[in-house]
C-alpha cells in the first residue's frame, strides 16, 4: 500500500513538473546590436516584480529588460523601479530638481511641459531611424508629440482600453436583453428590474477621484465633443472645457450618477478595486473600469468561478440620448513611452545605449511576447495574433479593443496633472449634486488658462 | 565634583554635532527653503521663476486653503474635545477604587495609537463601509435601518465621520500622560477631600484639574499641534472628499505640490500651514492659561 501511495505521489510530482514546464515561457530575444558604451545606465520605471504577476505588460517589459541585460553585458543598467502612484510622484520631483535619470518612462501629460523645460530629448529623428519603425503604430505617438511635431518619446508598455462595460450574460438575459443596451434609456429601464432583484446594475468606484475621469467621461466626454474637440484643446486653438458640447457630457453625467438608479449608491465612497468586487460577487449585473479591472475579474472567475467566467461580456458605454458623435468609441492608448534624458547626448555611445534599449522595449522582442502570452498589443504591430490559444474570453477582449470598437483619446494622457485634479476633484461633488455642471467646467477651464 | 565629572565644552559640541545637523537639515533647511520657494512660480519641471508676492496673494483668495484650515480647526475642536476630555474622563474612572484590572484597562487604551495611521484609516473604510460594515449592520441589528447611508460621502457631516476613528486612536496616548501626572500627586491630598465629604466630580474638578493643570497644557499643545498637520488618516478613508469637504491643509499642500506638481504654491501652502499652526497653537496656550488664571483667582 505504502509503495502504491509512493507511486502516485512520484507520477503526480512528475505530472507537475511537466505542466510546470508546459506553461515556461520562452524568454524574449533581442536584437544583438553591438554597442560600443561600457558603463552604467540609469533606468527607472514602474514594472515592478508584483505587477508582473498579473499584468501582461509588465511581465514583458521585464522580460525585455532581462533579455537586453543579457546581450550586453558590458553594461551595468541601474534600475529604479516603484509601483506606479511612487513612480508617479518620485519622476515629478526628480524632474523638478533637474536630475532624471537616463532612460525613463515619460507620462503623455508631462511631454509638453517637460520638453519646454528641456528635460526631454527629441527622438523624432531616432524614431524614424529605428529599425522597427515600419511596423509602429503611429497613432499612439500622439500624447508625446508636441505641437511643433517633435516627438519625446517611444510608447512603451501596452495598450489598453480605459472604459470597458464588463458585463454578465446570463444576469442580463434573465432580465430580457440579448446584449448589452446600447442607449443609457434602455439601461435605466433595466435598472428598475434589478433593483427589484436586490442588485445594482452597474458598479463604479471613484473614491480615487480618477475613475470618473479616465474611466468614464474620457469616453462620454467623445460622445458629445467629438475627437476635434480634444485635439483642440491640445494645441490650444480655441476649444475650452466651458463649450456647450463638454458641459452637456458633464451634465448627463450627474443625471447618470445622482438622478438614476443605475449605479451603487457608494460609488464615491469605494474605489474601482471596491466595486469590481460587487460584480465578481454577483451584487451588480455590470461593472465599468480599464483593462487592469477586467484582467483581474478574469482571473479571479476563472479561478472561482467558471460558469461565471464564461458569461463574461464586453460592451461600449451606452450612448446618451442627447449625444451625436462616435456611439461605440472607447478610450485606449499608451499612456507612457520610453524617453531619454538629453543629458545623456552628452556620450555618443551612451546615447546608443540608450537608444538600443528602448528600441528593444518597445519593438517586435515586447510586442511579440506580449501577444504571444497574453494577446495584448504594444506599439510595434504583430502581425497574425494567434489568439486559439487563448480562452474565448481573452479572445473576446482582444477583438473587442483592438478590432470592433472605435477608440478615442485618453483625456489625462494629455495635458496636464493640475488641470484634471480640478477636474476630477469637483466632478466627484457634482455627482453628489453639490456642483452644477457649468460650476465644474468652468473651474476646469480656469484652472486649464492657468496651467497649460 | 561635578567640574571633575563634566565634560570639555568641545566634547559636548562634538556629541551636539551630529542631533544638530540633522535637526538643521532636515527641520531648518526645507522651513527655509519653502519659504524661499514660496517667491517662485515652479511648476511641472526645473524652471522656477520670481513672482514675488503672487503665490500668496493666490493663497489668501484660495476657497479651497481657507476650507481645508476650517477643517483643521474642527478636527483640533473635536479632538480637544474628544481625545483630551474622554481620556481625562477614562483616566478617572480607570482609577477609581472599585475599577478592576487597571492594568488591562491601561494596555488596551494605549492599543490603538501604536497602530499605523493608515491601517486605522483602512479598519475605519471598513467600519464605516455601507455594505459590509459593522456600523450600518449594527443599525440594522438595534431597528434603525432608517439610519443606514453611505458614511463616507455624507458631505455634511463628513468632518465629524473622519475625526471619530482620529479620537479613537488618541485616547489612549494621552491616558498614558494624565495618569502618569495623577501619579504625581500626593494620595494625602485625595484623602483630604474625601475626609472633607467632596464627591467625585468635585474632586476631579477642583483637586485634580488644577494639579494636573501644566500637563494638561502639554496635551493640548500636542493635541493642537497634531490636528493641524492631520493628513493620513483622512486621505486613506476620503482622500479629501468628497470633493473637498474634508481637506486638511496639509493634504491640500500635498496634492497641490505633488499631484498638481506646483511646487512653488505647495510651499506657499506650507509656509501657511506654518504660520496659521503656530498662531493656533500659541492662542490656545494663551487662551487655556487666562482661563485657568481666572479659575485660581
Amino acid at each position: 500500500m505504502k509503495k502504491l501511495v509512493s507511486l502516485l505521489l512520484a507520477i503526480m510530482m512528475l505530472a507537475s513538473i511537466g505542466f510546470a514546464f508546459a506553461e515556461e515561457k520562452v524568454a524574449p530575444v533581442v536584437a544583438a546590436t553591438e554597442l560600443a558604451y561600457k558603463g552604467a545606465l540609469e533606468l527607472m520605471h514602474y514594472s515592478t516584480s508584483e505587477e508582473s504577476q498579473g499584468n501582461g505588460g509588465s511581465d514583458g517589459f521585464r522580460s525585455v529588460i532581462a533579455a537586453w541585460e543579457a546581450a550586453h553585458p558590458d553594461i551595468q543598467l541601474t534600475q529604479n523601479v516603484l509601483a506606479n502612484a511612487e513612480y508617479k510622484t518620485q519622476i515629478a520631483t526628480l524632474a523638478g530638481a533637474n536630475d532624471l535619470p537616463d532612460v525613463f518612462l515619460l507620462q503623455g501629460m508631462n511631454t509638453i511641459a517637460w520638453a519646454e523645460a528641456g528635460l526631454v530629448l527629441d527622438m523624432s529623428d531616432i524614431i524614424k531611424a529605428s529599425p522597427y519603425y515600419a511596423d509602429y503604430n503611429t497613432a499612439f505617438f500622439a500624447p508625446f508629440t508636441t505641437p511643433d511635431g517633435k516627438i519625446y518619446g517611444l510608447p512603451a508598455l501596452t495598450g489598453g482600453t480605459c472604459t470597458v462595460v464588463i458585463y454578465d450574460k446570463a444576469m442580463w438575459k434573465e432580465a430580457g436583453y440579448d446584449a448589452f443596451p446600447t442607449t443609457w434609456a434602455e439601461v435605466e429601464k433595466a435598472a428598475e428590474y434589478f433593483e427589484a432583484q436586490g442588485i445594482d446594475t452597474i458598479a463604479f468606484g471613484n473614491g480615487g477621484q480618477w475613475q470618473m475621469n479616465s474611466d468614464f467621461i474620457s469616453t462620454l466626454g467623445n460622445r458629445y465633443t467629438g475627437p476635434e474637440w480634444f485635439s483642440s484643446l491640445i494645441a490650444k486653438t480655441g476649444a475650452k472645457f466651458n463649450d456647450p458640447e463638454f458641459v452637456a457630457a458633464l451634465t448627463e453625467t450627474q443625471r447618470l450618477f445622482k438622478d438614476t438608479k443605475i449605479f451603487n449608491e457608494d460609488f464615491n465612497a469605494v474605489t474601482n478595486e471596491d466595486a469590481r468586487e460587487y460584480y465578481i460577487a454577483g451584487e451588480a449585473a455590470a461593472f465599468i473600469g480599464g483593462n487592469w479591472d477586467e484582467s483581474y475579474i478574469a482571473a479571479v472567475l476563472k479561478a472561482d468561478n467558471e460558469e461565471k467566467f464564461n458569461n463574461i461580456g464586453f460592451a461600449v458605454l451606452p450612448q446618451p440620448a442627447d449625444a451625436t458623435k462616435a456611439p461605440t468609441s472607447q478610450n485606449i492608448g499608451l499612456g507612457y513611452a520610453m524617453a531619454i534624458n538629453p543629458k545623456v547626448a552628452e556620450d555618443p555611445d551612451k546615447l546608443a545605449a540608450a537608444i538600443d534599449l528602448c528600441y528593444e522595449l518597445t519593438g517586435p522582442a515586447f510586442s511579440g511576447y506580449v501577444a504571444k502570452y497574453y494577446a495584448l498589443g504594444g506599439l510595434t504591430k504583430v502581425a497574425d495574433v494567434d489568439l486559439s490559444n487563448f480562452d474565448k474570453i481573452t479572445q473576446d477582449f482582444y477583438n473587442w479593443s483592438y478590432v470592433d470598437t472605435e477608440t478615442c483619446e485618453i483625456y489625462d494622457s494629455y495635458i496636464n496633472s493640475a488641470v484634471w485634479s480640478v477636474l476630477n476633484t469637483d466632478m466627484q461633488a457634482m455627482c453628489n449634486g453639490e456642483k452644477t455642471p457649468q460650476e465644474v467646467a468652468d473651474a476646469t477651464q480656469a484652472a486649464y488658462e492657468a496651467n497649460y | 565634583m561635578l567640574d571633575a565629572i563634566k565634560p570639555k565644552k568641545s566634547v559636548i559640541y562634538l556629541y551636539l554635532l551630529l542631533p544638530v545637523a540633522m535637526f538643521v537639515f532636515t527641520v531648518f533647511v526645507p522651513l527655509v527653503a519653502a519659504l524661499v520657494y514660496s517667491f517662485f512660480e515652479w511648476k511641472n519641471g526645473p524652471v522656477k521663476t520670481f513672482n514675488g508676492l503672487a503665490n500668496y496673494q493666490q493663497l489668501f483668495a484660495d476657497a479651497t486653503f481657507w476650507q481645508a484650515f476650517g477643517n483643521n480647526i474642527y478636527l483640533v475642536v473635536a479632538c480637544l474635545v474628544g481625545q483630551i476630555g474622554i481620556a481625562f474622563l477614562l483616566v478617572l474612572l480607570v482609577n477609581a477604587r472599585t475599577t478592576k484590572l487597571k492594568g488591562v484597562h491601561r494596555t488596551f487604551g494605549f492599543f490603538p495609537s501604536t497602530i499605523s495611521a493608515v491601517c486605522i484609516g483602512m479598519i475605519w473604510t471598513m467600519v464605516y463601509h455601507n455594505k459590509y460594515g459593522i456600523l450600518n449592520w449594527l443599525l440594522e441589528v438595534v431597528g434603525l435601518e432608517h439610519l443606514q447611508q453611505v458614511w463616507l460621502n455624507n458631505t455634511e457631516n463628513i468632518m465629524l465621520i473622519v475625526s471619530i476613528p482620529l479620537i479613537w486612536q488618541f485616547i489612549g496616548y494621552y491616558m498614558v500622560i494624565i495618569f502618569s501626572a495623577i501619579a504625581g500627586i500626593d494620595s494625602e491630598v485625595f484623602e483630604s477631600a474625601n475626609i472633607d465629604g467632596a464627591n467625585a466630580w468635585q474632586t476631579a474638578m477642583h483637586i485634580t484639574l488644577p494639579l494636573i493643570k501644566n500637563t494638561m497644557l502639554v496635551c493640548i499643545t500636542l493635541c493642537v499641534a497634531g490636528n493641524m498637520k492631520a493628513f493620513d488618516n483622512i486621505y486613506t478613508m476620503t482622500k479629501g472628499g468628497p470633493g473637498t469637504s474634508s481637506m486638511v491643509m496639509a493634504m491640500y499642500g500635498y496634492k497641490i505640490s505633488f499631484e498638481q506638481f506646483n511646487l512653488g504654491y505647495g510651499s506657499t501652502i506650507s509656509v501657511g500651514i506654518f504660520v496659521l499652526s503656530l498662531l493656533v497653537i500659541g492662542g490656545s496656550q494663551w487662551l487655556v492659561k487666562k482661563i485657568t488664571a481666572k479659575v485660581e483667582v
